[in-house]
């Protein structure tokens, strides 16, 4: 028995020892939270780096938002969104027909240092910008965004093919509707009437960037982003943290908003807690990327983050029911914010395809009927968990354009009339088999093509137990996410599900996915109307009014006639939000908040050693 | 001993090969069209053109394949030019400003772009490929190094006591709650394990990683290890048990019994030496493994390792990661074989190689 003593004694020394050091690990953590305002938060998907003129994933775009300052920005809480001022001095007007943007850079913004500026201090000028533009279709950089700037300047495209002729992307080289007229002052002529092309300045990809920076880390500059904004890229374990730390040499801005509601709490609250302050007030970011939803879910419910935005679908129940915080939620004093993100949800029809395509009134007739069959209202309950509404039109709420009046019946489910049309347009069984035929008796078998994953196959499920109500056979096809984007961007499918984010939230953003000419590129339906193609170019040529929003509400109205697609869903995500964080409200455009927010540490270290 | 070493390590070449190609083959025949999901949202042809030209998936297939085995021999990608070309010196000496590392990296980087190689990069982050493997590395192997002492020390002490007292209640009882324990995916283990000690007990953090070995082998590690040794431990118990028994059963441990050897001796000398075997070649087979992770659990907690990485470069159509992962898991397969192989002799002194 003696012999066991010490090895008892031993084995409670480890396990002292390792409580030892578990307890210093988590009072050192505390204690580094203690000194900074720290904020913790999770985003759903992995980055991919930080270089603006490179990205497309919305969540490196989120992050980049911190570390450059766009020349024209939103209205915080302006809703709809409006363009305001952020390192240009005003918004400028459409000059010369509205194919002239001229911007004036406010003098003295400065570069976060770096060592690529030698040690000197380095001020923003229009250089930076002409250079960043130019970086857009340097085919080195393959821009996800290069179509920004495709056929749009006045020379740009004459640039870039004489570039590919002398196989050298000559950035010393002018181009002559990108004129820098002084330091500060930068101008663009377009070829055509474009008013939304001053949204294009407010993405956060569309910003000014310093050519030594970019050249001094030419190999890798997704990890080296260095810009004017208020934060800076403090560490990136990539796709695992990302830290970021206040910009030393940030001017700081204040709240100035010019159209906050006074009806909203999160307005009131945001005023209420940053009004006058100069920002940012947080010191240190951390974001860890959790692809997984309990993870996610669980470290904000175990404090181990301070809020958690577009909460799946499958948790959110848990905190919310019925529109009300659970009772552990209410003690927690925690905020929840739903929000319709500016975006839709659509299935296409191939418009070129034999069955689904065509114009003439029987092909109309029978997409209509397969509209009017879809058991939308399942989507939304089973597959969606409540958290979306029906899309009304191809303009999402949030955006300019948007027409909250606008509906249309031949949207709505109704089997009854959608059997009736097919019966008049001569879709009836033929061959005595039980399924419709087509009107000169060839059978109908549809196919709709998905990705290969849970949701794609349950909406795919949905349509082919939808179409089985009419009589309609149809089968589906589950294809790999880059399969998918092929097959769709050459129209070798039939049907298939989309989505569209806003990049700027006009509606000219999601009206140009029917635009003819866009075929091959951004229209998958490959839908070709010349009097929607008519009315597109005529609302391009008009700023933001009423002449405008009746040409939209037109196409919208030819949306629904001619059915190429079956307008889908806007989803809603509910972000809930501690109560220490204060000054919280979901931007629709902007993917983050940092800068708007502040921490009330004392209630934040309080709730966590609870 | 050395000329079978050097033997088996000229097999690996042609065994390499074969595996390149089938990879190579797998990846032009079934992968997707890579280009199409860098393009972004809105595209035209002649962008889509222009990255497959930048990417090499536009040559015939010989030449892609010529660049993939360039790229598996040296870590590095060149363009055609590049291999008739002069390489041309940094412009900037790196003398002149050793500001940073930063800055000296971006020098040599540049030489080596204008030289037409470089070393090889993801498609979707243009991180360098080898450093994407050899930073992940870490975390996994922090993971499964211990997942795998542990399991195995823990596997082979159990059964060898479900062995010696084999056909009791407390026998059956542990290979029922095995089966009953093999019969629940891992994924529902994660779950309500992390629901559990993570959230409701708070005894360990949800998820997470840092920078530090030490607090993360403290705080971050113990659950997901405590897991996978949890789940891994039944089919190793069980397994190990038969090879317990196969031993038992021998006429040489009736004979040591016979001849008055204490059980002590008979179990941990005889029966355990001859076990160890087995216990070695089933090591050896789940070896390779502790070098990508398991992507489960490195997904549910947050932890940046191999596993998530070609998890998340699966998800993106990121060839040039996956690629260099099976090559590497390939290899490294290749060599713990080899090692395993060596090891028996080190276990059976009636093993000769030949």
């Amino acid at each position: 028995m003696n012999l066991n003593i010490p090895t008892l004694n031993c084995a409670k020394r480890a396990i002292a020892a390792l409580a030892l050091v578990w307890a210093s690990i988590f009072l050192a953590t505390v204690a580094q939270a203690g000194d900074l305002k720290t904020l913790k938060i999770a985003f759903r998907n992995a980055e991919t780096g930080f270089d603006p003129q490179r990205i497309e994933d919305r969540y490196s775009v989120g992050i980049i938002e911190n570390f450059f300052d766009t020349l024209v920005t939103y209205d915080w809480l302006a809703r709809p969104a409006k363009l305001v001022p952020l390192a240009a001095e005003k918004v400028p007007e459409g000059e010369e027909g509205g194919t002239r943007f001229t911007f004036r850079i406010k003098p003295g913004i400065l570069f976060a240092d770096d060592p690529a500026f030698k040690g000197k201090k380095r001020e923003l000028v229009a250089r930076d910008m002409e250079y960043a533009i130019k970086r857009f279709r340097d085919p080195a950089n393959r821009s996800p965004y290069a179509w920004l700037f495709i056929d749009r300047i006045v020379g740009f495209d004459e640039y870039v093919e004489a570039a590919k002729k002398a196989n050298k992307y000559d950035y010393e080289k002018s181009i002559p509707g990108v004129q820098v007229l002084d330091k500060y002052t930068i101008s663009f002529k377009l070829k055509q009437a474009d008013y939304n092309f001053l949204y294009f300045f407010a993405m956060p990809i569309v910003v000014p960037v310093a050519r030594e920076v970019i050249e001094a880390y030419a190999s890798d500059t997704m990890a080296h982003p260095v810009g004017t904004g208020p934060y800076i890229l403090k560490q990136w374990t990539r796709r695992s943290k990302i830290v970021l730390e206040r910009n030393t040499n940030y001017r700081g801005h204040q709240l100035d908003t010019q159209y906050a509601n006074p009806n909203d709490p999160f307005d009131q609250a945001a005023i209420k807690a940053l009004a006058g302050k100069t920002l940012p007030l947080i010191d240190r970011i951390e974001i860890s990327p959790i692809e997984e939803e309990q993870p996610r879910f669980l470290a904000f419910m175990n404090l181990e983050h301070d809020y958690i935005e577009e909460t799946p679908p499958n948790f959110v129940s848990q905190l919310l029911s019925l529109g009300k915080l659970s009772p552990a939620m209410v003690k927690r004093n925690v905020h929840v914010q739903r929000t319709e993100e500016p975006e839709i949800t659509w299935d296409a029809f191939n418009m070129e395809d034999k069955i689904v395509g065509g114009y003439k009134p029987e092909n109309v007739a029978f997409r209509r009927a397969l509209v009017l069959a879809h058991d939308r209202a399942s989507e939304i309950n089973i597959i969606r968990k409540g958290q979306a509404i029906a899309t009304k039109s191809a303009i999402p709420p949030g955006a300019v354009g948007y027409d909250p009046d606008f509906y249309a019946v031949d949207e709505e489910y109704d089997l009854s009339r959608a059997k009736a049309l097919l019966d008049l347009y001569g879709y009836v069984d033929k061959d005595g088999d039980g399924w419709r035929d087509m009107p000169d008796g060839s059978p109908i078998v549809l196919t709709f093509k998905h990705r290969a994953e849970m949701e794609g196959r349950q909406i795919a499920e949905l349509w082919v137990k939808s179409m089985a109500a009419i009589g309609i056979r149809m089968q589906t096809t589950a294809v790999q996410f880059a399969d998918l984007l092929r097959d769709r961007k050459v129209g070798k499918f039939q049907m298939s599900n989309l989505s569209w984010t806003a990049d700027y939230p006009d509606g000219q953003n999601f009206l140009q996915l029917l635009y003819g000419p866009n075929i091959d590129e951004s229209n998958d339906a490959r839908f070709k109307l010349p009097e929607y193609d008519r009315l597109y170019s005529q609302a391009l040529k008009l700023p933001d009014g009423p002449a405008r929003n009746k040409i939209y509400r037109e196409m919208n109205r030819l949306i629904v006639a001619y059915a190429p697609w079956r307008l889908g869903v806007n989803r809603i995500f509910s972000h809930f939000i501690n109560p220490w964080v204060l000054g919280y409200k979901r931007h629709p455009i902007l993917y983050t908040a940092f800068k708007y927010l502040d921490i009330d540490t004392a209630a934040q270290q309080a709730a966590q050693q609870q | 001993m050395g000329a079978y070493v050097l033997r088996r390590l000229w097999q690996m070449i042609p065994t390499l090969a074969g595996v390149m190609l089938l990879i190579f083959v797998l990846f032009n025949w079934v992968g997707g069209d890579p280009s199409l999901v860098l393009a972004g949202k809105i595209t035209n042809k002649e962008q889509i053109e222009n990255i497959k030209k930048q990417l090499g998936v536009d040559q015939p297939a010989y030449v892609q394949l010529g660049y993939f085995a360039f790229e598996v021999a040296t870590g590095f990608t060149c363009t055609w030019k590049s291999f008739t070309d002069k390489p041309e010196p940094p412009k900037t000496d790196p003398k002149a400003d050793p500001t940073t590392d930063a800055k000296s990296d971006a020098v040599k980087a540049t030489a080596q772009t204008k030289s037409g190689c470089q070393a090889v990069r993801s498609w979707a982050t243009n991180e360098e490929v080898p450093k994407i493997l050899t930073t992940r590395i870490v975390p996994t192997l922090t993971i499964m190094i211990p997942v795998l002492i542990l399991e195995t020390i823990l596997g082979v002490i159990l059964a060898i006591g479900v062995a010696y007292v084999r056909g009791s209640l407390t026998d059956r009882m542990i290979m029922m709650v095995c089966t009953v324990a093999m019969s629940v995916s891992f994924l529902v283990y994660i779950i309500v394990a992390q629901y559990i000690f993570g959230f409701q007990l708070g005894w360990f953090p949800v998820q997470g990683w840092s920078d530090s070995f030490w607090k993360n082998i403290t705080y971050y590690a113990p659950l997901p290890i405590m897991l996978a040794v949890f789940v891994g431990l039944a089919p190793a118990l069980r397994l190990y048990r038969s090879f317990f028994l196969d031993e038992i059963n021998n006429d040489y441990v009736r004979t040591a019994r016979a001849k008055g050897v204490s059980e002590k001796t008979v179990m941990m000398k005889h029966v355990l030496r001859n076990a160890m075997i087995p216990i070695l070649t089933n090591i050896g087979i789940a070896l390779p493994g502790i070098f990508v992770g398991s992507f489960l659990l490195e997904t549910f907690f947050s932890i940046p390792g191999l596993g998530r990485e070609i998890l998340v470069a699966v998800n993106r159509s990121d060839f040039p990661v996956i690629k260099a992962a099976t090559v590497y898991l390939a290899m490294v397969t290749m060599i713990i074989n080899l090692l395993v192989d060596v090891l028996y002799k080190a276990v059976d002194p009636r093993v000769t190689f030949k």
